[in-house]
């Protein structure tokens, strides 16, 4: 008989064990219960954070200060305050925007994509990861805010009914951006706070009481882990599973297409979108990479946040990188094959011109350096995870920084062009988003729990009933 | 004591609990009864061993998800083809593929929220701080690692004792008796959809509000940023100057250039006064720049009389191509233009001399422009 009829015949031979190479790798290392779960991970609010809990914070918030006092400083001179001038009017500002919206889409593909693709592992980093994209879209959303000038106006962006009569304008990718990103920032909080609820219940029932207690009450909304509810939790999380899959997908070709719609060479590519997307993700597993080493040592986790889960982590980011080093070959043979000489001026300007160095430390950093993960030893090692995660982190940014001011400063009428030279109010506003967004991550480690819980209980040996615990 | 709302029993693990919801529905309840489980996380196959039917959630989402998709493409076509029709990178008004990024959004938007708040608040009716099991001994293994099944009286006539027996005899560990609650529940579900749905009507209501506003009083000004400039206008006062006037007077015995004073009372006594400029192109062009600034708005672009402020206003300004004013000498116009005449104010202070020449010459060319004969066809 034919194997595909026999599949469909269900006459299959019966089922045997894999041997030992080819089975699924344990999802934590070394056994553990639920309640011991529960214990490693929810006591951790409860207790009192370690010393260098404290130096951590302390820096980051002077960091996120300086960034808040720049932004300040912005706010009382004006843009000119920036770098920003004839020709490049977009300089560190979308830049950064850029930067901090694809850092969050790694978040949204392990809570999402992955687990539509029923990657259990997932469920260890997904929380930490969630709460990356919601901390990173927040840090993005600063930058087209503080740039419009008059950001006490900023509802200006929304069409609502006003005195002026006026709508905005639906033809502009700027436009769709912003309802892109709201957007995006809306999904990923209702995902995140969703997969919070029932975690939040534990944390409320082990805490004996206080303030405490109080906000984990409110927080969790009163769930009592009925099977009535669990029923249409679990269709929400698989539906919104679903819904952020194709928005991840969609909110960075749709920041693309503030460049892609646009007739500056080196932009107007049909490339940008699928580009961006994967440039996005790269960006933001090397983010997730980073902070989780980072986590698994400082709060004893190492169990559940095992070498495997960095070593995928590391292979995802391999993948990427392979698909960066496609997008610039695309990019160049675009360039060559449009037989147009302002593109290929945009092109040989990207790794010859005054900014050439940009060029060359953006493809080292995210295709050559990358490629180090090929080795087994490099993807369970941190030295050399963390030096591939702080190129890509590099990389991506000067990426950005490469397709913005290198395509800007040169346009089409030469006694336009211009160098650009970023002010102290630029770096200042770029550092003091790092110190934003880690002094929100730190904050999130010290009162939430970081893994879902509930979730990777529901997949532990034994969890369920009959087969073993395997999940679905 | 109080009337007792469900007993409760506990397990150690998912297979017993299955196995009892099986034995404790094959037994008698006490009387009008429902089986319900709390477990720590999803438990496969309990639904069904529960007589639980699917959830409605992925249909609610479907039926918002096109309504969001239809509310953006209706709301972006109204708004840029219908309400205030705008032309953008030479796309008619109505071309609509423009609008598919955003009906995208919003489809994903109002689907999330559908999936998110309508399995919190709809389906589950989340939050209800006041549930009896909320108060139980067993909800913190509940939301640990332990599973309880619950039988839960429906009206009244339950009792305990024999939920208790049936429970015990399908292998619980621990029964617990949880009693009805005296009170009700303080913040529920139901106020905040309320809370919700009276937030929206609100924003609905203000938005229509505001845009009949709009329309009716269009010279309303919420915002006079450009308009809010530090220098002064004339009238204004200044404590800047020891008199409190912002305008100032000019040097005692001086006169400006082209503003002496003229040397008539009555424009008919500046009859004699003759024309001092070439009518050349550019003295004529000045002459239409000027007239246009300043003698069209009531005279009208033609010279006509008939302007938009007529009917507005009230006033009748003189018609500058009817016979009697061709009839004027060039002196008599600019005597009029320097000292007024009826309700037109004097505009010597605004014109200087070649100005108002030029005006005169213009004027003179409007005449001929209205009064043309065929011969002057070229």
């Amino acid at each position: 008989m034919e194997p595909e009829s026999a599949v469909l015949l269900h006459r299959l031979p019966p089922f045997v064990e894999p041997p030992e190479d080819l089975r699924a790798p344990a999802l934590t290392a070394g056994p553990i219960t639920p309640g011991e779960l529960d214990d490693q991970v929810l006591a951790f609010p409860a207790r009192r954070p370690p010393r260098k809990w404290y130096v951590a914070i302390a820096f980051t918030s002077m960091l996120a200060a300086v960034g808040v006092f720049f932004i300040g400083v912005t706010f009382r001179v004006g843009i000119g305050a920036w770098g920003n001038t004839s020709p490049v009017f977009w300089g560190f500002g979308i830049i950064n925007f850029v930067f901090w919206v694809g850092i969050g889409h790694a978040g949204t593909l392990i809570s999402a994509i992955l687990l539509m693709f029923r990657k259990r592992w997932r469920n260890a980093i997904a929380r930490f990861a969630e709460a990356m994209t919601i901390f990173a879209v927040m840090c993005a959303g600063i930058f087209p805010l503080i740039h419009v000038g008059r950001p006490w106006l900023a509802f200006w962006l929304l069409p609502y009914p006003n005195q002026r009569g006026l709508w905005v304008n639906f033809r502009s990718p700027l436009v769709w951006d912003v309802f892109a990103v709201s957007t995006y920032f809306s999904v990923s909080l209702m995902f995140w706070y969703l997969g919070l609820v029932p975690d939040l219940a534990s944390l409320r029932d082990r805490t004996p009481g206080g303030i405490r207690r109080v906000a984990y009450s409110v927080l969790s909304l009163g769930w009592r882990g009925a099977a009535d509810h669990w029923r249409h939790f679990e269709k929400a999380y698989v539906l919104l599973a679903g819904l952020a899959t194709g928005l991840v997908l969609s909110v960075h070709s749709v920041v693309s297409f503030d460049f892609a719609t646009s007739i500056v060479p080196g932009w107007h590519m049909t490339i940008f979108p699928p580009y961006f997307v994967v440039g996005a993700i790269f960006a933001g597993f090397a983010m997730v990479l980073m902070v989780l080493i980072v986590v698994r040592e400082t709060m004893d986790l190492k169990n559940l946040i095992t070498d495997f889960h960095l070593e995928v982590m590391g292979k995802v980011i391999l993948g990427m990188s392979c698909l960066m080093g496609y997008s610039y070959a695309v990019e160049g043979f675009t360039a060559w094959y449009s037989m147009n000489s302002y593109l290929h001026h945009a092109f040989m300007n990207y790794i010859t011109g005054p900014y050439g160095w940009a060029g060359w430390l953006t493809m080292t950093c995210n295709v050559a350096i990358p490629q180090l993960f090929w080795f087994r030893r490099c993807r369970r090692s941190y030295p050399w995870m963390i030096l591939v995660a702080l190129a890509v982190t590099v990389g991506m940014w000067f990426e950005r920084f490469v397709i913005i001011i290198v395509s800007l400063y040169q346009d089409y009428i030469p006694s336009a062009w211009h160098l650009f030279k970023p002010t102290v109010v630029d770096f200042g506003i770029l550092f003091g988003s790092f110190g934003i967004f880690f002094t929100l991550v730190l904050l999130f480690a010290r009162v939430l729990p970081v893994i879902a819980t509930s979730e990777m209980k529901a997949d532990l040996p034994g969890a369920q009933p009959g087969n073993g615990g395997s999940h679905g | 004591m109080a009337e007792t709302f469900a007993v409760l029993g506990l397990f150690d693990h998912a297979d017993a609990l299955l196995a009892a919801i099986g034995k404790v529905k094959s037994q008698d309840l006490g009387g009008p009864a429902r089986l319900e489980a709390y477990t720590p996380y999803p438990v496969h196959g309990l639904d069904r061993a529960l007589g639980l039917r699917r959830s409605p959630l992925a249909g609610m989402v479907m039926v918002m998800g096109i309504l969001g998709a239809l509310f953006a493409m209706v709301m972006q076509y109204w708004m840029s083809a219908v309400d205030y029709p705008i032309v953008t990178g030479g796309k008619d008004p109505t071309s609509w593929q423009a609008f598919i990024p955003i009906m995208f959004e919003l489809m994903v938007l109002f689907a999330t929220f559908t999936a998110g708040l309508g399995m919190l608040l709809l389906l589950n009716r989340l939050p209800l701080f006041g549930h009896p099991v909320l108060g139980s001994r067993a909800i913190r293994s509940i939301t640990r690692d332990r599973f309880a099944l619950a039988v839960e009286a429906e009206g009244s006539g339950f009792d305990p004792r024999a939920a208790q027996a049936a429970l015990e005899a399908a292998g619980a560990r621990e029964i617990e008796w949880l009693p009805a609650p005296d009170t009700g529940p303080f913040l529920t579900a139901v106020t905040i959809q309320r809370s919700l749905a009276g937030i929206a009507a609100a924003c609905v209501v203000a938005g229509v509000l505001t845009w009949g506003g709009v329309k009716l009083m269009p010279v309303l000004r919420p915002m006079v940023h450009m308009e809010d400039q530090p220098r002064l206008s004339a009238q204004q006062p200044s404590r800047f100057f020891p008199d409190g006037s912002g305008m100032r007077m000019p040097v005692p015995g001086t006169v400006a250039r082209g503003y002496l004073p003229p040397p008539f009372k009555t424009p008919e006594q500046a009859a004699g006064l003759v024309n001092p400029l070439p009518r050349t192109r550019e003295v004529l062009d000045r002459g239409r720049a000027e007239y246009q600034v300043r003698c069209a708005v009531c005279h009208g672009a033609l010279g006509d009389g008939t302007p938009t402020l007529t009917a507005a206003y009230g006033a009748k300004p003189a018609n500058l191509v009817a016979p009697n004013i061709r009839a004027y000498a060039d002196g008599q116009i600019y005597g009029t233009i320097v000292l007024g005449k009826n309700a037109m104010p004097a505009y010597a202070a605004d014109l200087p001399e070649d100005a108002r020449w030029a005006v005169v010459h213009y004027v003179r060319a409007l005449q001929r422009a209205q009064n043309a004969k065929d011969e002057d066809l070229p």
